[in-house]
């Protein structure tokens, strides 16, 4: 979120964005091990950069022209340092003729589709207080950031919400996979055993839930209440709103920088419609195990 | 429209402070903003349908590519 919020917010480098390049979002962790055409088009991109397949992260920001032929690459965020990538990938860009690639078939590994039948809901997630003063921007940012992902229903979990029941699977995949701080990078999930209570009811669509998340050494956890309202029309859900709203503590290897002892975090749930891009990324708790996200 | 609901002013006061009135104001503040700057930038999410667009379009492909996907969770 770091990068939406200072790389991507820069005026210069969105008007080039804008008009003279054709923006791409992946998430390289599958794209450069995707046996398909898609991971094979980004691999060769890939591999004419620093970073190579095979070699762990490929993280960073390429430009190639249309037969993927790399013209640069930086894995800097600074303004000034990617806007001088996008020029020079600017001089050096000849328009190329080249067909487009058919995508084929999918690797099915990488390209998890949200269940049929099943709903998908935007999770947002914020720290609401406990950080010390920010010592610059960029901690300023990740301070005040929401953290973003998706959770996958099942058909059966939606059908039994329509009929004002609340599935313990989707609760316990709710607990485990979305009440995360993600709001500063990749969160650890929990682990079954790290659910300490996990209670809930839904009466006349007003859910009602008390979650006690702690992991064995006790150097995470996330107690909680959630409340929320579900709404049917027809045998679907029309309305999923959520909050929980409790006390963190902790962090992980990818979300330093956490609030020192245990700081206040919300997470808010409510239906994708579809409209944003985002609502098409898979949970992030699905990667690289689907069924293990969805059970 | 069928609500299951019977209104959100049956919210009881949680231990977290979570009042109805909590709740409303939480979940409108955490939703994204989409007129934020990086949503006006029309990202893709494949490469080949970058690719595609490239050599129809004549430009550059310009690849945002990140450990975990980032117009979601990182």
């Amino acid at each position: 979120m770091l990068d939406r919020e200072s790389t991507f917010a820069d005026p210069a480098i969105v008007k080039l964005l804008q008009t003279r390049f054709i923006p791409v979002a992946i998430d390289q962790a599958y794209q450069r091990r995707q046996n398909d055409n898609e991971g094979k088009f980004y691999q060769k991109i890939a591999n004419q950069g620093p970073r190579k397949i095979g070699r762990g992260t490929t993280q960073g920001l390429y430009t190639a022209d249309a037969s993927g032929r790399l013209l640069a690459f930086t894995n800097n965020r600074g303004a000034t340092r990617v806007l001088g990538m996008m020029n020079g990938a600017l001089k050096k860009h000849r328009p190329v003729k080249a067909a487009a690639i058919a995508k084929g078939t999918p690797d099915a590994r990488y390209n998890p589709k949200p269940p049929k039948g099943g709903l998908v809901v935007r999770v947002t997630s914020k720290v609401l207080g406990g950080y010390e003063e920010p010592d610059n921007e960029f901690r300023r940012i990740y301070q005040t950031s929401l953290g973003r992902d998706n959770l996958w229903i099942r058909a059966d979990e939606h059908s039994a919400l329509t009929k004002g029941q609340l599935p313990p699977s989707l609760m316990k995949r709710l607990a485990r996979f979305h009440l995360v701080d993600n709001t500063r990078g990749e969160p650890p999930m929990w682990e079954p055993n790290e659910i300490k209570k996990l209670e809930g009811t839904l009466r006349n669509g007003q859910l009602h839930a008390t979650v006690h998340l702690r992991t064995a050494k006790g150097d995470r956890g996330y107690e909680t209440e959630l409340l929320g309202r579900i709404e049917t029309k027809a045998g679907k859900v029309t309305r999923l709103d959520l909050v929980a709203k409790g006390e963190f503590w902790g962090e992980g290897t990818y979300t330093r920088r956490a609030p020192k002892d245990r700081f206040p975090l919300a997470i808010a749930f409510t239906l994708a419609d579809g409209k944003d891009a985002a609502d098409t990324i898979p949970p992030q708790g699905s990667r690289g195990w689907v069924r293990g996200y969805i059970r | 429209m069928k609500a299951l609901g019977l209104g959100l002013g049956l919210l009881v006061a949680s231990a977290f402070g979570l009042t109805e009135e909590e709740f409303l104001k939480l979940h409108r503040e955490l939703q994204a903003d989409p007129s934020a700057t990086w949503r006006t930038i029309p990202w893709k999410t494949s490469v080949l349908d970058a690719q595609a667009a490239a050599a129809r379009e004549g430009k550059p492909i310009f690849i945002w590519a990140m450990d975990g996907h980032p117009l979601g969770c990182t």
